[in-house]
C-alpha cells in the first residue's frame, strides 16, 4: 500500500461525526463608499506611494523624476521604453539582481488591505521581487471593496502563479521595531491609470 | 420565586462577610432567601487539578440540597460557573429535553451568581447601598468569559458590564476600570501553588493596574481573584484595598 | 509540584525587566489585533464561519486531499505522500539529491521544524539557509523558534547586533539600529538566493478546487527563494487544504489580523506550477499524527488551527515565561494541546500552565477551544500515569474533607488557630502559597455559624 493509501486509510477509520459546510453567501463584508479613497489611503498605511496618471501623461518621464539615479530598470510592459532589462528575455532569474526599477502590471486593486493582484506575466517573476524599488500600473477603475470580491475574480494564466502585493516587503522580527524593505522591494508606487 | 444560597467553602471558611452581605442585601431586596446547612464545596478545587471525577458526590449532594429552590444564588463567579458549566455532565448529562424524563441537573442549571441574579432576573433599579469611594473593577476570567457579566475585550461585541451596572446603584461610589480590564489576576485555582512565580507575578501586575487608576479599593465578583491579589499585594507591600461587588452593594444596608 | 515549565518560568522571571519588556511586546501585539477586530463589523461573523469551515473540511479531508492532488498534478506539480516525519525528510533528501542540490534556502515552516528536517538535510551535506530574518538570527544563534510567528522575539538589536558582527554580515561594529542590521541581512540573504540551488516553501492553505499553494510572508522571502532557484518543494500538513477561494477570502483576512495586528501579509502568493525555467514543482503533504488525531473526540478541533499565533500572545502566562519554559517546539495555548496529542508523557508537564483564563479560545480566529481542551487534558493525566503524585495527594485531602459536611465543620473550627502559627513556619517550602502571598487572616466564626445570628 502506498503511502496515500495508508494515510487515507488511517484517516477514514478514524474520522468520527462529519460536518456540513456552512454558507457563505450572508457574510456581511466591509464595502465603501468609495472604494478607491480607500485603497489608497490603505496603500500609505502599508508603506506605499500611489501616484494617479492623467490621461496623455507619459509614465517613462514621470517614473525617470521619481527615480533619478535609476540605472537599471526591469520590465516587459510594451508601453515603456525605459527598461535596460526585460524579464522575458533575460538569461537567467538571478541576472536580474541589481535591478533598480522593476515595473509591471497590476489586474486591480483591494480597497479593505490595499492588496494588488499580480498575476505572473512574464517569465521571470523575480522581476517582482528582486527589484529594489518596484513599479505597478493599475487601471483606476479596477479597485475591489475586499477579499471575498477579489476571490471570486483572480485568474491565472499558463504561468500558473499569481500574488497580492500589499505595499513594500517589511519585517518587524528585530525587537519588533518595522523596517520596509526586506527579501523583496524596499518601495512600492502604485501608478493609478487611467481607462 | 424561593432562593437557595450556596455559599462555597472558601468564602465560609475565609470571607464569611461576603456570605453576610448577600444574604443581607437579598433580604433587603425582598427575596425568600435559605441558607440550607451542611454545605461544603462545589468540586472545583479538584477539578481544575485533574480530578473531576471527584465533584461528583458533590454534585449529588448539590442536586438534593438545592432542588426545592427556584434559584441557587452564590457569591462567586467561579464557583457557579464550574456548577453550571460541568454538573450536567458530570451527573450523566440527563435532562428532560435529552430523555423526556427525571430533574437530574436542572438545579445546576438555575444556578446563578449573585451579580448576574440581581442585573437579569431580579432587575433591581433601585439604590442600594453607600460607599462614597473610587473602586477599581476586577473582571474575574470566570465571570467574563463563561457567565457573560461583561463583553469580552477580545471580541467584537456591544460593550457591557453587569458588576459596573449595578454598582453604579451605590451613592456616592466612583467606579474605574484598570488597564488590560479582563487579563487574568494568575490564581487559577492549582496554578497558584504549581506554577508559582508566575502567578505571583500576574497577581503583582495585576494590583499593580488597579493601583494605578488611584482606587482606594479593588472590587470583584469572586473572593479567589481578590484573595490572590491581596495576599499578593501584602506580600509586596502594595496598598489597596479589597472588598468583594456584593460587600459594597449592600454596605450601610 | 514543579514542573519543567514552572522551573523554568522562575528563571525566566528573575529578570523583571526582561520579563516586563516580554510581556509588553505580546500585548502590544494582542492590542493591534483587537484594534483590527474592533475596525471589523463582521470579525465575529467571520471566526464563526471560519470555525464552520474548519470543521467541515477536516472531517471531510479525505475528500478535500484527493481533489488538491489531483488538481495539483493536473497544473504540472508533482505530489507526494508522507506518513510521518521520517518519510517527509526521506522525500526532501531525494528530491534534493536527484537534482544535486547543494544549498536549499527556504521560507518559514513550523512543519519542517516539527519534522526536523533540518539537521536531517544537514547530516548529509546540504546546506540549508533560513531566509525569513527571524528563523535566519536563531539558525545563526543556534536556537530553536520561541513563537512560531516571531521566532527571534526574545532577543533584542544588541544580541542580533553582536551575532551580525560576528557572523560577518554587519561591517559597523557597535551599529545595532534595526534598520541597518535589517540591510545588512537583505545583503546577505540576497547572496543566498541567488546561489541556491533549491527553494522550500511551507503552506498556509493549499486550495482543493484548484490545487493552488499559498503563502503568506511579510518580506517576501517565498517569493525570493522560488523565483531564482530551479527547484521548489512546498511542505503541506493534510490540515492546511481548505476547498476553494470563497473560504480562502475568510481565512486570509483573518489571518494576519489575528496574528500580528495587520490587515493582510505584503504578499499572499499562490504556485500552480514551477516558471517556465524551472524544474517540476514538488508538494509533499504531510501526515505525522493528523490522520489519528481526526479520532480523538476531545481534541480533534486542534486540527482547525491557522498557525496565527494570537493564542500565544494574549496568554498572560507565555508572556511571562517565553517561548522556551514550554518543553514542545510550539508553545503557548495550542502548543500545549498539540504536545499532548505528540507525545503525552513528554509534555504532561505543560498542562498545568495555564489559569484557564480562556482568553486564548477568545481570540482564536477559527474558535478552537483551547482552554476547555487544556481543562480535558488535565482529567486524563492520571490514566496517562502523569498525574502529579502531590496533586493526587491533595484532592483526595480535599475530597475526604468536603465530602462530610462533619469532617469540614470541625477543620473550619480550628482554621482560625493558622492565624497564630508563626510565618516561619508558614513560609517554609511546604506551604507554596507563601511563596507569593502572605497568608491569609481566617475569621473566628465561618459563614455557616454566623448565619445563624441573622436569620428568622
Amino acid at each position: 500500500m502506498s503511502s496515500k493509501e495508508e494515510i487515507l486509510k488511517k484517516y477514514r477509520a478514524n474520522v468520527r461525526e462529519r460536518y456540513d459546510m456552512p454558507d457563505l453567501s450572508d457574510i456581511q463584508a466591509v464595502t465603501y463608499p468609495e472604494p478607491l479613497v480607500q485603497f489608497v489611503k490603505m496603500s500609505e498605511m502599508v508603506g506605499g506611494q500611489v501616484i494617479e496618471i492623467d490621461p496623455g501623461r507619459d509614465i517613462n518621464t514621470l517614473i525617470r523624476q521619481l527615480f533619478p539615479d535609476a540605472k537599471e530598470i526591469a520590465s516587459n510592459l510594451p508601453e515603456i521604453t525605459i527598461a535596460t532589462r526585460n524579464p522575458d528575455t533575460i538569461g537567467r532569474a538571478r541576472d536580474l539582481n541589481g535591478t533598480d526599477i522593476g515595473i509591471i502590471r497590476g489586474s486591480f486593486g483591494v480597497a479593505e488591505n490595499a492588496c494588488v493582484w499580480v498575476p505572473q506575466t512574464m517569465k521571470e517573476k523575480a522581476v517582482c521581487f528582486i527589484s529594489e524599488n518596484l513599479i505597478i500600473l493599475l487601471p483606476k477603475s479596477q479597485i475591489v471593496n475586499n477579499m471575498h470580491e477579489a476571490y471570486r475574480r483572480i485568474e491565472f494564466n499558463d504561468y500558473g502563479y499569481g500574488t497580492f502585493i500589499s505595499g513594500p516587503s517589511k519585517t518587524a522580527d528585530i525587537a519588533q521595531v518595522l523596517v520596509m524593505g526586506a527579501q523583496a522591494a524596499r518601495s512600492v508606487t502604485i501608478l493609478l491609470m487611467p481607462e | 420565586m424561593k432562593v437557595g444560597l450556596f455559599i462555597p467553602c472558601y468564602v465560609d471558611a475565609v470571607y464569611p462577610e461576603v456570605g453576610v452581605a448577600t444574604y443581607k442585601l437579598l433580604r433587603h431586596l425582598g427575596i425568600d432567601v435559605t441558607y440550607p446547612e451542611k454545605q461544603t464545596c462545589c468540586g472545583q478545587p479538584m477539578a481544575n487539578a485533574g480530578f473531576e471525577k471527584q465533584a461528583i458526590p458533590l454534585a449529588e449532594k448539590f442536586e438534593e440540597k438545592f432542588k426545592a429552590f427556584d434559584y441557587v444564588v452564590a457569591p462567586s463567579v467561579s464557583c457557579t460557573a464550574f456548577i453550571r458549566m460541568n454538573y450536567p455532565r458530570l451527573l450523566g448529562g440527563k435532562t428532560p429535553q435529552h430523555t423526556g424524563e427525571g430533574h437530574i441537573c436542572e438545579t445546576a442549571k438555575k444556578c446563578m451568581d449573585v451579580v448576574e441574579f440581581l442585573h437579569d432576573v431580579v432587575q433591581v433599579r433601585q439604590m442600594l447601598g453607600t460607599f462614597p469611594h473610587k473602586v477599581s473593577l476586577h473582571n474575574s476570567c470566570h465571570g467574563v468569559r463563561e457567565l457573560g457579566l461583561s463583553s469580552p475585550s477580545e471580541q467584537h461585541v456591544e460593550k457591557f458590564n453587569k458588576i459596573k451596572d449595578l454598582l453604579q446603584l451605590v451613592d456616592g461610589i466612583n467606579v474605574v476600570e484598570p488597564e488590560r480590564p479582563d487579563e487574568c489576576c494568575g490564581f487559577g485555582g492549582m496554578f497558584s501553588v504549581e506554577e508559582t512565580a508566575v502567578s505571583a507575578q500576574m497577581g503583582k501586575d495585576k494590583v499593580e493596574r488597579h493601583i494605578a487608576t488611584g482606587a482606594e479599593y479593588v472590587t470583584g465578583p469572586d473572593c479567589s481573584c481578590l484573595m490572590h491579589m491581596a495576599g499578593v499585594a501584602s506580600k509586596q507591600g502594595l496598598n489597596i484595598q479589597f472588598k468583594h461587588v456584593v460587600e459594597i452593594l449592600a454596605a450601610g444596608l | 509540584m514543579s514542573t519543567q515549565h514552572s522551573k523554568a518560568a522562575k528563571e525566566f522571571l528573575k529578570n523583571p525587566n526582561y520579563a516586563k519588556w516580554h510581556d509588553a511586546t505580546f500585548w502590544a501585539v494582542r492590542t493591534k489585533r483587537d484594534n483590527m477586530a474592533q475596525g471589523l463589523e463582521e470579525w465575529e461573523q467571520l471566526r464563526e464561519k471560519a470555525s464552520a469551515i474548519k470543521r467541515h473540511t477536516i472531517t471531510h479531508l479525505d475528500e478535500y486531499l484527493n481533489q488538491f492532488a489531483t488538481n495539483a498534478e493536473k497544473n504540472g506539480a508533482i505530489v507526494h505522500w508522507a506518513k510521518d516525519a521520517h518519510e517527509f525528510n526521506e522525500i526532501v533528501y531525494g528530491i534534493l539529491k536527484n537534482h544535486d542540490v547543494k544549498k536549499m534556502v527556504k521560507s518559514k515552516s513550523m512543519l519542517t521544524e516539527e519534522c526536523e528536517m533540518n539537521p536531517y538535510l544537514e547530516a548529509r551535506g546540504i546546506e540549508v539557509v533560513e531566509t525569513d530574518l527571524g528563523e535566519r538570527i536563531i539558525q545563526l544563534k543556534g536556537q530553536k523558534p520561541s513563537h512560531i510567528v516571531m521566532p527571534a522575539i526574545h532577543l533584542n538589536h544588541d544580541d542580533v547586533g553582536e551575532l551580525f558582527e560576528e557572523k560577518g554580515i554587519s561591517t559597523e561594529k557597535g551599529n545595532h539600529d534595526p534598520t541597518y542590521l535589517t540591510y545588512r541581512a537583505r545583503l546577505s540573504l540576497r547572496n543566498e538566493f541567488l546561489t541556491a540551488d533549491a527553494g522550500m516553501t511551507g503552506a498556509n492553505f493549499g486550495i482543493a478546487k484548484t490545487g493552488d499553494i499559498v503563502v503568506c510572508t511579510n518580506e517576501g522571502n517565498a517569493d525570493m527563494s522560488t523565483s531564482c532557484p530551479k527547484l521548489h518543494i512546498a511542505a503541506i500538513g493534510l490540515e492546511k487544504v481548505i476547498p476553494d477561494y470563497d473560504c480562502l477570502a475568510v481565512f486570509q483576512r483573518m489571518l494576519c489580523r489575528a496574528g500580528t495586528g495587520q490587515p493582510t501579509t505584503t504578499y499572499t502568493s499562490h504556485f500552480r506550477k514551477a516558471r517556465p525555467t524551472a524544474h517540476h514543482m514538488h508538494i509533499i503533504l504531510v501526515d505525522n499524527g493528523r490522520s489519528e488525531w481526526i479520532g480523538n473526540p476531545d481534541h480533534w478541533e486542534v486540527l482547525k488551527c491557522i498557525r496565527c499565533g494570537s493564542c500565544m500572545n494574549t496568554c498572560p502566562v507565555y508572556r511571562r515565561s517565553g517561548g522556551y519554559s514550554y518543553s514542545y517546539f510550539i508553545p503557548g495555548p495550542v502548543g500545549i494541546n498539540l504536545g499532548m496529542l505528540r507525545d503525552t508523557q513528554a509534555h504532561s508537564g505543560n498542562v498545568s500552565a495555564c489559569t484557564l483564563c480562556l482568553s486564548c479560545q477568545t481570540v482564536c480566529p477559527v474558535k478552537i477551544d483551547l482552554g476547555d481542551q487544556i481543562y480535558k487534558w488535565r482529567q486524563q493525566l492520571d490514566d496517562f500515569g502523569t498525574a502529579n503524585p502531590q496533586k493526587k495527594l491533595m484532592c483526595a485531602g480535599m475530597n475526604m474533607l468536603f465530602g462530610s459536611p462533619t469532617m469540614y465543620k470541625m477543620a473550619t473550627a480550628v482554621s482560625p488557630l493558622a492565624n497564630i502559627i508563626p510565618s516561619f513556619i508558614m513560609n517554609m517550602k511546604l506551604n507554596p502559597w507563601a511563596e507569593g502571598h502572605e497568608m491569609m487572616k481566617f475569621p473566628k466564626k465561618p459563614f455557616h455559624e454566623m448565619i445563624k445570628d441573622y436569620e428568622q
